[in-house]
C-alpha cells in the first residue's frame, strides 16, 4: 500500500473547506457505532477507575448560587452546543467547573493580571449579565441562542461594557478560563471521544495500526456527512 | 523504610530504603529528583556518599497512579500557585514542570538531542548572550554515558552539531510523525526518524518496550519511556540514598561560617496535614528547576544575603529561558490518528545553527509533537477562539491534524526572571513570579521557524496550517560561569558564594540551543559528581 497521501484508500476526496460560514448546528463526521467505553475490558484498572467516576459520580453544586449556576449552564450550551444528543447523553460541564471553584483547584499558574480563577468565574458570570443587559435589556440567560453568541463575541473582543471588566480582563476570561476549562472538561469524556474517533486508553494492549491513519480492528473508520449537509 | 512500588508491569520494587536521621548530617541533602538530581543522587551515592533527596511530589506508582488518560495525568504536575507575566506570560503547569519523584522527565516526551559545539561559544561566534565556562568536549563524555543509560534511541549516524551514533535503534513512528518526516523530504530537508528518544523499541533490563499507546505526557505505565524515576533512582536507592517524597523545601539555613548546615521543609504526613522538619547536611544541592529553584534561594534570606541565598551577584532568577514551541498544525484530507505512538518520534536539526542569509542569530529544530484531544482543543481555542458548533466541528476534524513542534532557541536576557511575589502556597511560602518576554532576534527566529513547519506540512499535504505560542523548557535563572560577579555557580555547579552549596538543575544553563535540555541536564549533574568525587578525594571538598 502506499504511503502518498492521494494514493491513501481511506483518504475522503470529499472533505470540504474548513468552516468558515455559518455552521450547520450539527455533527458533520461520524464513526458509526464506534464507543470507547466498550473497550473497558482492554484498560488498567487505575485508568478505568479515573474514567468512570468521570461519568458515574458528576459533582453537586457547591461554589455557584441558582443564578450563576443558571448563566454558567447557559453559557456551556453556548460554547459547546449538545442539542444533538438527549439531554441524558450529554456531557456535564457547569458541575466540574463548580467543583474547580469549590475546591479551588489551580492549573499551576496565573496571570498577573487576573484574579484567582474561583473570583474570576464568579465575576466573570457578573459581567456576562452586564453586557447583556447593556446590549438587549435582559439578563443573559433569556436571551435567544444568536443574543447570547453575540454577547459572547462582545466579550471575546475584549471591549466589553460593564463594571466587572474594568478589573476582570475579558480576553484572559474568555480564552484562559471559558473556552480552556469547558473544552478540558468536555474533551475529557468518552462522549466526545466517539465524537471525534479517539481511540481513548491503550494499556496495556497498546495501539499497533501506527501507519496512514489505519483503524485499529477495533477503531471504526470515519464517515463524513459534511458533503450532504447544505 | 520498606519501599514497594510498580514502576513498570515487569518490574516491582521492593527494597529497604534507607532511613537517615534528620539531625546527624548527611554528606549531601538533594532538593529535587529530576534530570539533575536523580542523576546526581544515582551518581554520588554509588561514590559513598550519604545522600537524602527532598522531593516535593509523591511516589507514582506505574500500575496505580499513572493512567492513560490525558485529565487523569493532572497529578504528575506542579499545579500549585505560580504568578505569571510579562509580554508574552509562560504557561507554567503541565509540561513546564512537574511534581514526582522523577520531577518533570517523569512526563516529558523524551526528545534526547545533545547541544551542539556551537551551543557553548555563542558570544564568540554570533556576538550575542555568553559563552559557556566549558565546551562541548567536556559534556561529551557523559552524554554518551546517559545515551546508554536513559537510555536513548536514535539513528546510527545523527548528522547534526558532532555527528554521533546512538546506541539503541530508532523507535516506530506514527502517521503524525511520517508527516513531518514526509514534509522534510519532499522539500529536501534532512530529517531523522526514530530518534533521539528516551524510548527503546526493545525491552531494556525491567522496562518492557514501547506499546505505541501515545501518552507519553502523562507519565509512562509501560516503564518503557525514560524518566529519572526508572532510570536512576532504582540505583541510587540500591546504593544507599534516601528519596524522601512529599517534603516541600522552603528555607536553606546559614551558619555564622557562612556555610549551608541542611534544608528546612514541610513534610506532608496525611493528607493535607503536614509538619516541620530540618534535614542537616555538610553539603546542599538545589535541583528544582529554573522556577523553583530561584525560589527557594530567594526565599532563603539571611544577614550575609538579604536578597536570597548565594545571589551576590544579583543573578539569582534573572535570564529565565524558554525555548520558542510553537505549534504547528496542519489539516490533511487523509487520516492521520495522531493520538498513536510516542509524540517524539522524528525531528530535524537542519535549520539549528546560525545561517547568515537569516535575518537573525542561532536557530530553531523542527520536531514531531501530537496533542491529543484536549492539548488540541487548547491549541484550537487560542489560534482562532472558535466557539459553538465551530468549535466542535473543528475538533472533529481531530484525526485529520498532524503538528510539528518548533523548538527555537530564544536569548537570555536580564528583563526575563524569576522572582517572589507576594502571594503564598498552601505551606505560606511566597510563590514564584515568572516574568517573560520576546526580543527581537526571538521575534524573527519564531517567525521563520513558523513558517518552515507550515512550508513541510503543506510539502506533506496538509490543506491549511495554524500555529500557536507555546515556550518549554525552562532553564537558566542560576546561569554557571568564569566569573563570580557575572554568574552564581561554577562550572562544576558550585555556588560562587557559599561552598558547600551546589545548584544542579536546567537553571545553571548559560544558553539552551535548540534541544531539549533534559540530557543536558544529567549530563552536567554527572560531570559534578565526577568533580565532587575527585575533590573529596585530594580533601579538597
Amino acid at each position: 500500500m502506499s504511503q502518498r497521501a492521494g494514493d491513501d484508500p481511506l483518504a475522503n476526496p470529499t472533505l470540504v473547506q474548513a468552516t468558515k460560514k455559518r455552521p450547520v448546528e450539527r455533527p458533520i463526521v461520524a464513526y458509526p457505532g464506534f464507543h470507547v467505553l466498550d473497550q473497558q475490558e482492554h484498560w488498567d484498572e487505575a485508568t478505568r477507575q479515573v474514567i468512570m467516576t468521570r461519568i458515574n459520580q458528576v459533582p453537586a453544586f457547591r461554589f455557584f448560587k441558582p443564578h450563576e449556576i443558571q448563566t454558567l449552564q447557559a453559557l456551556a450550551a453556548r460554547v459547546l452546543p449538545q442539542d444533538d444528543r438527549p439531554a441524558e447523553k450529554r456531557i456535564p460541564i457547569a458541575p466540574w467547573i463548580d467543583q474547580r471553584c469549590y475546591l479551588r483547584l489551580l492549573d499551576g499558574w496565573r496571570f498577573d493580571d487576573m484574579p484567582p480563577d474561583d473570583e474570576a468565574w464568579r465575576l466573570g458570570l457578573l459581567g456576562i449579565d452586564e453586557v447583556a443587559i447593556a446590549s438587549y435589556g435582559q439578563q443573559f440567560i433569556l436571551l435567544r441562542p444568536d443574543e447570547q453568541d453575540h454577547v459572547l463575541r462582545t466579550i471575546a473582543g475584549g471591549q466589553p461594557p460593564g463594571e466587572v471588566w474594568r478589573n476582570l480582563p475579558p480576553r484572559r476570561f474568555w480564552i484562559y478560563i471559558v473556552l480552556r476549562q469547558m473544552t478540558s472538561i468536555y474533551y475529557a469524556h468518552p462522549t466526545a471521544w466517539d465524537e471525534i474517533g479517539f481511540g481513548g486508553p491503550a494499556y496495556p494492549r497498546g495501539y499497533f495500526a501506527l501507519n496512514h491513519g489505519y483503524p485499529e480492528p477495533w477503531e471504526v473508520r470515519e464517515v463524513r456527512l459534511d458533503e450532504t449537509s447544505d | 523504610m520498606r519501599l514497594q512500588i510498580n514502576l513498570s508491569p515487569d518490574w516491582f520494587l521492593d527494597v529497604e530504603m534507607r532511613a537517615y536521621p534528620q539531625n546527624e548530617p548527611v554528606d549531601f541533602c538533594i532538593v529535587g529528583t529530576g534530570a539533575g538530581g536523580g542523576v546526581l543522587a544515582q551518581r554520588l551515592a554509588r561514590k559513598g556518599f550519604s545522600v537524602v533527596c527532598l522531593e516535593a511530589g509523591k511516589w507514582m506508582d506505574s500500575e496505580r497512579d499513572m493512567v492513560s488518560d490525558e485529565a487523569g495525568a493532572r497529578p504528575l504536575y506542579w499545579n500549585d500557585l505560580r504568578i505569571t507575566g510579562g509580554d508574552e506570560p509562560l504557561q507554567l503547569g503541565a509540561n513546564n514542570s512537574g511534581k514526582t519523584v522523577g520531577g518533570s522527565t517523569v512526563h516529558y516526551a523524551a526528545f534526547c538531542p545533545r547541544l551542539h559545539p556551537s551551543d557553548f561559544m555563542v558570544r564568540s561566534l554570533d556576538g550575542v548572550a555568553d559563552d559557556w565556562p566549558i565546551r562541548y568536549e567536556d559534556l561529551e563524555p557523559y552524554y554518551e554515558a546517559m545515551e546508554r543509560e536513559y537510555p536513548v534511541a536514535g539513528p546510527a549516524y545523527f548528522p547534526w552539531g558532532k555527528p554521533h551514533s546512538y546506541p539503541y535503534a530508532p523507535l516506530q513512528s506514527g502517521t503524525a510523525g511520517h508527516a513531518l518526516i514526509r514534509g522534510c523530504v519532499e522539500l529536501g530537508i534532512p530529517v531523522v526518524p526514530g530518534g533521539p528518544i528516551g524510548i527503546t523499541a526493545g525491552t531494556f533490563g525491567k522496562r518492557p518496550h514501547c506499546i505505541f499507546r501515545g501518552f507519553c505526557l502523562q507519565g509512562c505505565k509501560v516503564g518503557s519511556k525514560h524518566s529519572t524515576l526508572v532510570s536512576h533512582i532504582p540505583d541510587a536507592i540500591d546504593h544507599g540514598a534516601e528519596i524522601r517524597a512529599e517534603c516541600m523545601a522552603y528555607e536553606i539555613p546559614l551558619d555564622s561560617d557562612g556555610r549551608v548546615t541542611g534544608v528546612r521543609y514541610f513534610r506532608t504526613m496525611d493528607e493535607g496535614k503536614y509538619e516541620e522538619a530540618e534535614q542537616k547536611a555538610r553539603h546542599v544541592v538545589v535541583a528544582g528547576y529554573a522556577i523553583e529553584t530561584p525560589r527557594l534561594l530567594l526565599n532563603s534570606r539571611s544577614g550575609s544575603f538579604p536578597d536570597g541565598l548565594a545571589n551576590s551577584s544579583g543573578l539569582v532568577g534573572k535570564r529565565l529561558m524558554a525555548q520558542a514551541g510553537q505549534v504547528v498544525w496542519g489539516r490533511f484530507p487523509t487520516m492521520i490518528r495522531q493520538y498513536k505512538a510516542p509524540p517524539a518520534c522524528a525531528e530535524t536539526e537542519e535549520f539549528y545553527e546560525t545561517d547568515p542569509r537569516n535575518d537573525f542569530v542561532r536557530g530553531y529544530a523542527l520536531q514531531s509533537v501530537s496533542p491529543l484531544p484536549i492539548a488540541m482543543a487548547h491549541l484550537l481555542t487560542e489560534e482562532s477562539e472558535p466557539f459553538g458548533w465551530n468549535l466542535r466541528h473543528l475538533m472533529e476534524e481531530y484525526n485529520h491534524y498532524a503538528a510539528i513542534g518548533v523548538l527555537g532557541e530564544l536569548l537570555p536576557d536580564e528583563r526575563n526572571y524569576v522572582s517572589v511575589a507576594p502571594e503564598t502556597d498552601q505551606y505560606d511560602i511566597p510563590v514564584a513570579y515568572a516574568h517573560f518576554n520576546l526580543f527581537e532576534n526571538d521575534l524573527k527566529l519564531i517567525r521563520a521557524g513558523v513558517q518552515r513547519a507550515k512550508d513541510v506540512l503543506e510539502a506533506a499535504g496538509a490543506v491549511e496550517t495554524h500555529y500557536v505560542n507555546r515556550y518549554a523548557h525552562l532553564v537558566g535563572t542560576c546561569r554557571m560561569g568564569d566569573d563570580p560577579r557575572t554568574s552564581v555557580v561554577d562550572q562544576f555547579c558550585r555556588s560562587w558564594d557559599v561552598p558547600n552549596l551546589w545548584i544542579c538543575d536546567g537553571s545553571v544553563m548559560v544558553t539552551q540551543g535548540s534541544a531539549n535540555p533534559a540530557i543536558t541536564i544529567s549530563a552536567i549533574a554527572a560531570r559534578t559528581a565526577d568533580y565532587i568525587a575527585t575533590m573529596a578525594r585530594s580533601g579538597d571538598l
